[in-house]
């Protein structure tokens, strides 16, 4: 008959005390470094440029002011047409920086000549309003280089984006902060 | 008594604020605009809209659509017509072969996508011979479908998209390289056409976005589409600019949007029929580029309203390729409804076309 009695020497106790440490420290590291992670993967919310279709949305259910989105042009994508139908109306008097030949209601495209035939067309962000006009244009004749993009110098990054509520299309999604754009691509274009 | 009376009441409340709910639950779904029909509250005059300039004047329509061959291919690129007027459609990976009236014959697998198929006519060196262009080479098949040879690959920018047989020739149209590329029938490369040369007053082609498209004419020249310049130019095979004709117009009369035409074919008396995207039109101008008439309008090849003005990579309005048969019957390739579709002249009009 025993009394219960377990007898424990200094080492094994030494022994055990160390190992419980040791999975303790392990199961610490694990925690730090998947918090690290979590907090690396701040999420921002941007739109897929091929699910968007260009409603308008965008410039007028953003919290701010000025929408955050705006468009942005893929000049790997682009093929500096001189009737660029990005940029002037589909029936266009003359291929002139005219007010009454240009698109964008707000002129916010400007068209610069390279060499003939070719002209290079960039957006000033500071004017777009992101109403997504040229990206139709852009859509229905050329090649898609003009396309929409949440701006994050301007994005507030809200919560709830309302912007995303209203979109059409379930183009909007959070998307990792440390790669906050869905860019057009050339491989991507047929 | 208390509790008699104030349970109706409780009972009554308690159902109005359910009906309430409800009511304010239906309306909450109601509200939600799922396909964007409210739009965006913009003024008009942010909104695009083509709907104006997609209308044929009836008059201006001189054929009518006769037959349909469903073509089954997930991506149907291309279509040509060989001896005894079959039809052959190149997509996928192979090139499906149709009789005249439609029933399939025969199928050629191929080991990649193809872009382009051309037939050795009557007058080829070997009529029924089937050339096919992949992105960067030309494959060649015997009359029976055997695989006879593979072209030498070109760079890697190449990107073939329109292919022809002449009579001793073979004309390949390389959108990559913005220039035709003319080989004898053993493949081998004989000159380029189209490479800017001002002391010959050739402009060089202008190819925005990947469609590039030749035909050989009776007269013997070439028919070459140069979309940026929105023109139809003629070359001899040695590579001499004799014609041009063309202009930028939505009207029906020129070619539309950034770069048209895309597509082209030769109908037996010499007209020209052309292809355009974004507002997809095939007409018919004589061999002077005078407009003739409209094959086939938006009206029937765009299968919604709304559909070029699509962003959407996957829902965007795809592009038709085109041939005529011995007959003068046009065969527009349709990838939207993945069919061939057959347009013949309407008899009740005098039309040249």
């Amino acid at each position: 008959m025993t009394d219960g009695k377990q007898n424990v020497d200094r080492r094994a106790f030494l022994g055990d005390t160390l190992r419980v440490a040791g999975a303790l420290g392990f199961v610490g590291i694990a925690g730090f470094l998947a918090g690290r992670k979590s907090r690396g993967g701040e999420l921002v919310w941007q739109l897929d440029p091929h699910k968007c279709i260009a409603c308008g949305n965008c410039a007028t259910h953003c919290v701010l002011d000025e929408s955050a989105v705006k468009c942005v042009h893929s000049f790997s994508i682009c093929g500096y047409c001189e009737l660029c139908t990005g940029y002037f109306e589909p029936a266009p008097i003359s291929l002139t920086s005219g007010a009454e030949n240009q698109l964008c209601p707000t002129g916010a495209i400007q068209r610069q000549w390279i060499e003939d035939p070719y002209h290079e067309y960039k957006i000033d962000q500071s004017l777009c309003i992101g109403c997504g006009k040229c990206v139709k244009g852009c859509n229905a004749f050329g090649n898609g280089s003009l396309y929409l993009q949440v701006c994050h110098d301007r994005c507030r990054n809200c919560n709830e984006c309302a912007i995303a509520i209203a979109c059409p299309s379930e183009a909007f999604s959070r998307v990792p902060g440390s790669d906050p754009y869905l860019l057009k691509r050339r491989e991507g274009h047929a | 008594m208390q509790n008699r009376l104030g349970s109706p009441v409780l009972g009554i409340l308690i159902l109005a604020i359910v009906l309430v709910a409800i009511a304010i639950g239906v309306a909450a779904v109601l509200r939600i605009d799922l396909w964007g029909d409210r739009g965006s509250g913009l003024p008009s005059r942010f909104s695009y809209d083509l709907e104006a300039f997609q209308k044929t004047d009836p008059a201006q329509i001189g054929y009518r659509e006769t037959g349909r061959i469903s073509v089954k291919m997930l991506e149907p690129r291309n279509v040509a017509v060989g001896p005894d007027d079959k039809i052959y459609v190149a997509g996928d990976h192979a090139v499906h072969i149709f009789a005249p009236d439609g029933q399939r014959v025969r199928e050629l697998t191929l080991s990649q996508a193809p872009r382009a198929v051309a037939i050795g006519g009557p007058h080829h060196k070997t009529p029924g011979r089937t050339y096919v262009a992949m992105k960067d080479h030309v494959e060649v098949f015997d009359a029976e479908g055997n695989r006879e040879a593979v072209w030498e690959s070109l760079d890697e920018r190449a990107l073939l998209t329109s292919i022809a047989a002449a009579e001793n020739d073979v004309y390949v149209a390389n959108a990559g390289g913005r220039v035709v590329l003319r080989y004898d029938v053993q493949g081998k490369l004989i000159n380029r056409i189209g490479d800017r040369d001002d002391l010959r007053h050739i402009p060089g082609f202008i190819i925005p976005s990947p469609f590039f498209a030749v035909a050989v004419a009776p007269d013997g020249l070439l028919r070459v589409t140069n979309p940026g310049g929105h023109r139809v130019e003629a070359y001899t095979p040695e590579g001499d600019l004799e014609q041009h004709w063309g202009k930028a117009s939505i009207e029906i009369q020129g070619f539309c949007g950034c770069c048209n035409p895309v597509g082209i074919a030769i109908l037996p008396n010499g007209n020209v029929v052309t292809a355009e995207k974004g507002i997809p039109r095939v007409k018919v101008y004589d061999s002077e580029g005078e407009f003739v008439c409209v094959v086939a309008g938006p009206e029937s090849l765009l299968p919604t309203r709304s559909a070029n003005e699509e962003t959407r990579t996957e829902h965007k309005l795809k592009v038709v390729a085109l041939a005529v048969d011995g007959h003068g019957r046009v065969l527009i390739l349709d990838p939207g409804s993945r069919s061939v579709r057959i347009f013949e002249v309407k008899q009740e009009t005098n039309r040249k076309g």
